[in-house]
């Protein structure tokens, strides 16, 4: 259901992004989505659709890359792969655990094209 | 061209809760983000909490809805000062909502800061608002299931209160279900059974509460009476 509110904060970060560095256009967005975030993959593709539209980042594709949930144990220092609804170490049974990843949803890439790409495609284009 | 980023995509509601986080410590004052389903009991227990805790302590309020002041209303005569968040279609709270509603808010002349959140216990848990404290409610008439269904709120509680326990005896529940499939989740947390209905319970979550603030604000405890 926070699909939405991710897809809204996701595209703010790629306007910026694309401002930055002249993008005019965004292509692919690359998206690591920790599984303790409960983002629902194709939920997530329809808000990215519904946020972008009119955006620079509209029509891109967003690749999202699911992370496991690790742990390390605060008793036994171990680190294991629990399932969502049994954070058990498998030492000391104690669920007593703190996250060493899969609890952030990240923005690893941007790919995009400036003016100057843009006009040299429609030169390709010419040429063709 | 490839612009790699490496970037928290809730980074900003994040810095932002840390600023909350910021001024509650500043001003003294215990953050406590109420986390549960709609009709769990939420307003209730605030309705039973505020005055308990009056007039040594007092109370403020932001209550989350997606629509209506009703919760607000209920809960006006109680607080110093109650604040409506009418969401539209968010599901949760974001911490820029909670950052804007402080500025109307005298958080000097408080003691404790409730934030009511939206009915939802999924999205809540994903958004920091920057509290001290996550208090989680789960209703007996949910049923006994909820915690294993929906693991990740529970196990960022700082305490679960399991509420309505006066219809223990009328309702099929078992309380040892809830009790195993939540240390799986989280050793520590401490579950209260309580009823609004016939106060039980109160005591234990009044003394938890008026522990969490002294332990979250120190010297800078203004109501508090020292022991």
């Amino acid at each position: 259901m926070h699909e939405m509110s991710l897809a809204v904060s996701l595209i703010d970060q790629i306007e910026k992004l694309a401002k930055e560095n002249n993008l005019v256009r965004v292509d692919t967005v690359e998206l690591e989505s920790g599984e303790l975030k409960l983002i629902i993959p194709e939920v997530m593709q329809e808000a990215f659709g519904v946020a972008s539209d009119g955006t620079c980042a509209q029509g891109a594709t967003l690749k999202i890359n699911e992370i496991k949930v690790e742990v390390q144990c605060r008793q036994c220092q171990i680190s294991f792969k629990p399932s969502l609804n049994d954070f058990q170490c498998p030492q000391c049974q104690k669920a007593d655990v703190d996250v060493l990843c899969g609890n952030d949803i990240i923005l690893k890439s941007i790919t995009g094209q400036t003016q100057q790409d843009l006009k040299g495609d429609n030169h390709e284009d010419k040429c063709c | 061209m490839k612009i790699n980023v490496v970037k928290k995509v809730f980074k900003a509601n994040d810095l932002v809760a840390q600023e909350n986080r910021k001024i509650f410590k500043e001003t003294g004052i215990l953050a406590v983000n109420v986390i549960s389903s709609p009709g769990s009991g939420k307003t209730t227990l605030l309705e039973k909490t505020i005055p308990s805790l009056m007039p040594d302590q007092k109370s403020l309020v932001i209550v989350g809805d997606l629509q209506t002041t009703r919760d607000a209303e209920r809960l006006s005569p109680f607080a110093q000062q109650v604040t409506q968040i009418n969401t539209g279609l968010s599901c949760h709270l974001y911490a820029n909502q909670i950052a804007q509603s402080l500025g109307d808010l005298n958080l000097k002349e408080a003691d404790f800061f409730f934030i009511e959140n939206v009915g939802n216990i999924v999205c809540p848990g994903e958004f920091d608002l920057g509290e001290n404290v996550k208090v989680v409610l789960l209703s007996v008439p949910e049923g006994d299931d909820k915690v294993a269904k929906y693991p990740t709120i529970f196990r960022v509680a700082d305490v679960v209160l399991l509420t309505k326990v006066d219809l223990l005896g009328h309702l099929q529940f078992d309380l040892n279900r809830v009790q195993e499939d939540l240390s799986k989740l989280n050793a520590t947390v401490p579950i209260i059974q309580i009823s609004s209905h016939n106060n039980q319970g109160m005591d234990i979550w009044l003394d938890w509460l008026t522990k969490r603030r002294k332990e979250a604000v120190g010297r800078q405890a203004k109501f508090v009476k020292e022991e």
